[in-house]
């Protein structure tokens, strides 16, 4: 659906070139939400903001359902970003307009007939859960309200794709899931592609299908949020990671423990407590749960263990083995000592 | 320094006919100021960098313009342009002659506050109407102008009361009006009394026109 290549966008400023997106490849499939996360100034606002050209890319293409945007002249860029909705973290609605107007104005800019607009807003409205809003200002409405509209108005026109600019970054947690209930809904039921960015990562936990990390205007890593969340491979999207899931045992209870430190990985099913209980009747050693989690990503749990194993040493490699062989993945964590 | 009621009867009509005079001046050359020099404010701000009709060349062409109609003290511009005000109006005294004048010095006065206003604008709110898909002109008629509404009134308001203080110098080519009146009677002649009558109407003119103009900005904004 969107094809990133190879884009480059600098920036001149009185100190000199900046590199804001530094050669990103990217392929987004149709239907698909995908995330693209990083801290502030990596380059994430730059990227989706040349999406749709609000930005024009210094160098690569921008490939939005088989047109290359960056081709287009003013009129056509017009044409195709009818097809392409947006929303904000400062949701930038006409504040001397009605929702109905805000909305309808999306339509009037693809040409809607007047009859047409007031029966589409309705449903719009009805889609976002704001019919009893329709005739109020944006003043008065909540931060939550407000990006409900945004989003009624970017899916005005029935675009193939929507891009969340930081959506969520202004709300308070629950608004946040709520609004995210609602793009993933939306997602469902249009078969819209849907890219976001945040620095948020459980934004992207509970959404997304596939992520980016950006860092300095590079992508660093990209895949499937649930492979990704399961063994990131950068500091950076460790770091992410971390901000949400955490698996890990302080330092200093680590140097208590007197055998095998292991942190036990469980991907799908349901997170294995049989492996560990078979393991345990199986071989002659004994386990301690220090830390256990299961995460549910993509509503795939993730399970994560740490234990400590005490036994003969064969012993205790024959039951890794046997984890290992049962699809877990083991991996022994180094003691204090 | 006192007041002579008798006197406030005695020119009674003639303080009516200035006071028409002005209003005559002030409502042709706000007229003309809203007219053109709106239009004018909108080119000024889309066509600046960064905006959805940069045109540098247009920008400092226009900006340039309306920077020297500006820096020419009004006195200046009065007689300067009484060959103008000839050609259009086919004389050179009476109200609407000074009205050319008036509407000439209104013009970029006027379209440099629709441009500041414009500026106030969240620049997001622009660009969320670009990303929508919407024409330039969707953008001028639906975006900018409702946006600053509030804020482009209180320009009116201050056009306005600018334009009372000038067409006070309007006397000096025949123009007329209420300030000419003050000049003539109570500056020329020591007539305290047309002095005084004549400043209390213009401050509260003045008073009346600022508070309907706040009245009115406060009472459209929706924000």
């Amino acid at each position: 659906m969107i094809q990133i290549e190879k884009l480059t966008k600098t920036y001149t400023t009185k100190h000199g070139t900046v590199t804001g997106v530094d050669n990103v490849s990217l392929d987004i499939g149709k239907g698909e939400i995908f995330g693209i996360v990083g801290y502030s100034g990596a380059g994430k606002s730059s990227l989706i903001r040349c999406i749709n050209l609000l930005e024009r890319p210094t160098s690569g293409s921008v490939i939005v359902d088989g047109k290359d945007l960056t081709k287009l002249n003013g009129n056509q860029l017009r044409k195709a970003r009818l097809k392409i909705g947006m929303i904000f973290q400062h949701f930038y609605l006409i504040s001397q307009k009605t929702v109905y107007d805000n909305i309808a104005f999306a339509l009037r800019a693809a040409g809607t007939p007047p009859k047409i607009i007031s029966a589409r807003v309705e449903e719009l409205l009805e889609m976002v859960g704001l019919s009893d809003k329709r005739d109020v200002y944006p003043a008065q409405l909540s931060g939550g309200q407000k990006q409900r509209v945004g989003i009624a108005r970017a899916l005005a026109n029935n675009p193939a794709v929507l891009l969340c600019d930081e959506a969520t970054s202004a709300l308070d947690p629950n608004t946040t899931l709520s609004i995210l209930r609602l793009l993933k809904d939306i997602n469902r039921k249009l078969n819209i592609t849907i890219v976001l960015i945040t620095h948020e990562m459980n934004v992207v936990k509970e959404i997304c299908d596939r992520m980016a990390v950006m860092q300095e205007g590079c992508v660093i890593e990209e895949g499937q949020v649930y492979d990704i969340f399961a063994d990131p491979q950068k500091d950076l999207t460790k770091e992410f990671i971390s901000s949400v899931v955490s698996f890990n045992v302080p330092e200093h209870l680590l140097k208590e423990f007197t055998g095998t430190l292991v942190k036990v990985l469980f991907k799908g099913g349901v997170a294995g407590e049989g492996v560990i209980s078979d393991t345990l009747q199986n071989y002659p050693i004994k386990g301690n749960f220090l830390h256990g989690a299961i995460e549910y990503i993509q509503e795939r749990p993730l399970g994560v263990f740490i234990m400590e194993l005490k036994g003969t040493s064969s012993a205790v490699m024959d039951a890794l083995k046997y984890m290992e062989s049962r699809s877990a993945i083991v991996e022994v964590i180094p003691s204090g000592h | 320094m006192g007041i002579e009621w008798g006197r406030i009867i005695e020119l009674w009509p003639e303080i009516q006919t200035a006071f028409f005079q002005t209003l005559t001046m002030i409502g042709i050359s706000l007229s003309v100021a809203l007219i053109v020099g709106l239009p004018l404010g909108i080119l000024l701000f889309i066509t600046d960098r960064g905006l959805f009709l940069e045109n540098r060349p247009v920008n400092s062409v226009v900006g340039f313009v309306v920077n020297i109609v500006r820096s020419i003290p009004f006195i200046i511009l009065l007689v300067a342009l009484i060959p103008l005000t000839k050609f259009i109006t086919g004389t050179t005294i009476g109200p609407i002659a000074a009205s050319v004048s008036l509407s000439v010095a209104a013009i970029p006065f006027f379209a440099r506050i629709v441009e500041t206003s414009l500026r106030e604008i969240d620049k997001g709110v622009i660009e969320a109407a670009i990303a929508v898909g919407a024409t330039p002109w969707m953008i001028i008629k639906d975006v900018l102008l409702p946006e600053a509404k509030a804020s482009i009134i209180q320009g009116v308001t201050l056009t306005i009361i600018s334009l009372v203080a000038y067409s006070a110098m309007a006397g000096v080519v025949g123009g007329g009006g209420i300030g000419d009146l003050a000049i003539r009677f109570g500056y020329y002649r020591y007539d305290n009394t047309i002095m005084i009558v004549t400043v209390v109407i213009l401050i509260v003119l003045v008073q009346l026109i600022q508070q309907a103009g706040d009245y009115t900005a406060k009472a459209i904004d929706k924000r």
